[in-house]
């Protein structure tokens, strides 16, 4: 394997990955936007390749609460992908779903809690989606797995689930822009290492 | 935050003596041990993020639980720690995401607790307290002047282990 960490890509290659989110950011939006009948524009996403701390550190802090879907894939892609829920998402999307709002994450009920991993689920498919049709590759997705959590434990899960073999996480940040508000569009994009090499093979990434 | 305050990040282990608190936050999966001498005020706090260190030339030696406990030890020992009075209590080891139809997945946290165990078995040492498992994240204090650990979690209260 020519790539041992995510760190490893060189700005090509990290262009590539750029290319996928904004497809995938696109699908999203427009997936979202078919699901709440809104008009939601995006921004170009940012990638980054960040330690934990750092993670943390741009998506908030320790110790807040957030949601968080998870959907795990495989066949031939492997990984994670993560998609993580602030407050002001959260509400933007729950107003239109079911007609309420929520002061904080903790009031959050059995209602509320599908209707987010709903949405996540959606967001996260717009993402594999993007890689599908790109990279031209079949990807089997777990049924998602949701929790209202400590965003600094939350990301201890890719962390720890990809230690033995790097430290770094994909984040992908985008700005989904509902009525004039930006809501941050967080998400962890995490094909293991072995798939991140065979997909920029098949794209034809050389270096 | 006085000058005495510690945090310890993933993977990462502080001590100190006399007083102050040692904090580590949002222990999800990973483990938090702390070890308290309570005739030196000797405490220190070490944060896991997996059970085994596999290449030995790994230089993260405190992520691991059996490279970084025994370090910690080694580290504690040379400022006057001794095994036999030291308190030692964990916390961590949640199951934050549970995948249906796949229930190996986030495993991990009950395989850091239980390295975690059999290294201190080796190390003879007793732990006095636990709070392990569930699937919600912790955040870990030790307060070095009297040895008292408090375990903060969302939506619950205060728990002093």
């Amino acid at each position: 394997m020519r790539l041992k960490s995510y760190e490893d890509m060189n700005l090509q290659e990290l262009d590539v990955m750029k290319e996928i989110s904004s497809i995938g950011t696109s699908h999203a939006a427009t997936s979202l936007s078919k699901l709440l009948q809104k008009e939601i524009r995006i921004s170009i996403p940012e990638v980054s390749i960040l330690g934990y701390e750092e993670t943390v550190e741009r998506m908030g802090q320790m110790e807040e609460l957030v949601a968080a879907t998870l959907v795990q894939m495989s066949n031939e892609v492997n990984g994670l992908m993560l998609f993580v829920f602030k407050k002001d998402m959260m509400n933007a999307v729950l107003e239109k779903l079911i007609g309420k709002c929520y002061d904080s994450f903790e009031e959050i009920d059995e209602l509320a809690y599908s209707a987010l991993e709903e949405v996540g689920n959606i967001i996260i498919c717009s993402y594999v989606n993007a890689f599908t049709q790109l990279v031209g590759v079949e990807i089997d997705l777990s049924v998602p797995s949701s929790t209202v959590n400590m965003l600094g434990g939350i990301l201890t899960v890719p962390i720890a689930e990809y230690g033995y073999e790097t430290d770094k996480l994909m984040y992908i940040n985008a700005e989904f822009i509902m009525d004039g508000v930006r809501l941050s569009d967080g998400l962890l994009m995490l094909p293991d290492i072995k798939s991140l090499n065979s997909i920029l093979e098949k794209l034809g990434v050389v270096s | 935050m006085t000058e005495k305050d510690l945090k310890v990040g993933i993977g990462d282990m502080k001590f100190t003596r006399g007083g102050g608190q040692i904090i580590t936050y949002a222990l999800g999966s990973c483990i938090g041990i702390t070890m308290y001498d309570p005739f030196l005020k000797l405490g220190g706090l070490l944060h896991i993020m997996l059970p085994a260190r596999a290449d030995p030339n790994d230089p993260k030696i405190f992520k691991y639980a059996d490279s970084g406990l025994r370090e910690m030890i080694r580290k504690m020992t040379a400022f006057g720690m001794l095994k036999s009075r030291t308190v030692v209590k964990i916390a961590g080891g949640a199951k934050m995401f549970e995948i249906r139809g796949n229930a190996d997945f986030g495993n991990i946290g009950q395989r850091n607790a239980t390295m975690v165990k059999k290294i201190l078995m080796e190390e003879r040492m007793s732990i006095k307290a636990e709070d392990i498992g569930g699937s919600y994240a912790r955040t870990m204090l030790l307060d070095v002047g009297n040895g008292d650990v408090i375990i903060r979690t969302a939506g619950r209260p205060e728990k002093h282990l």
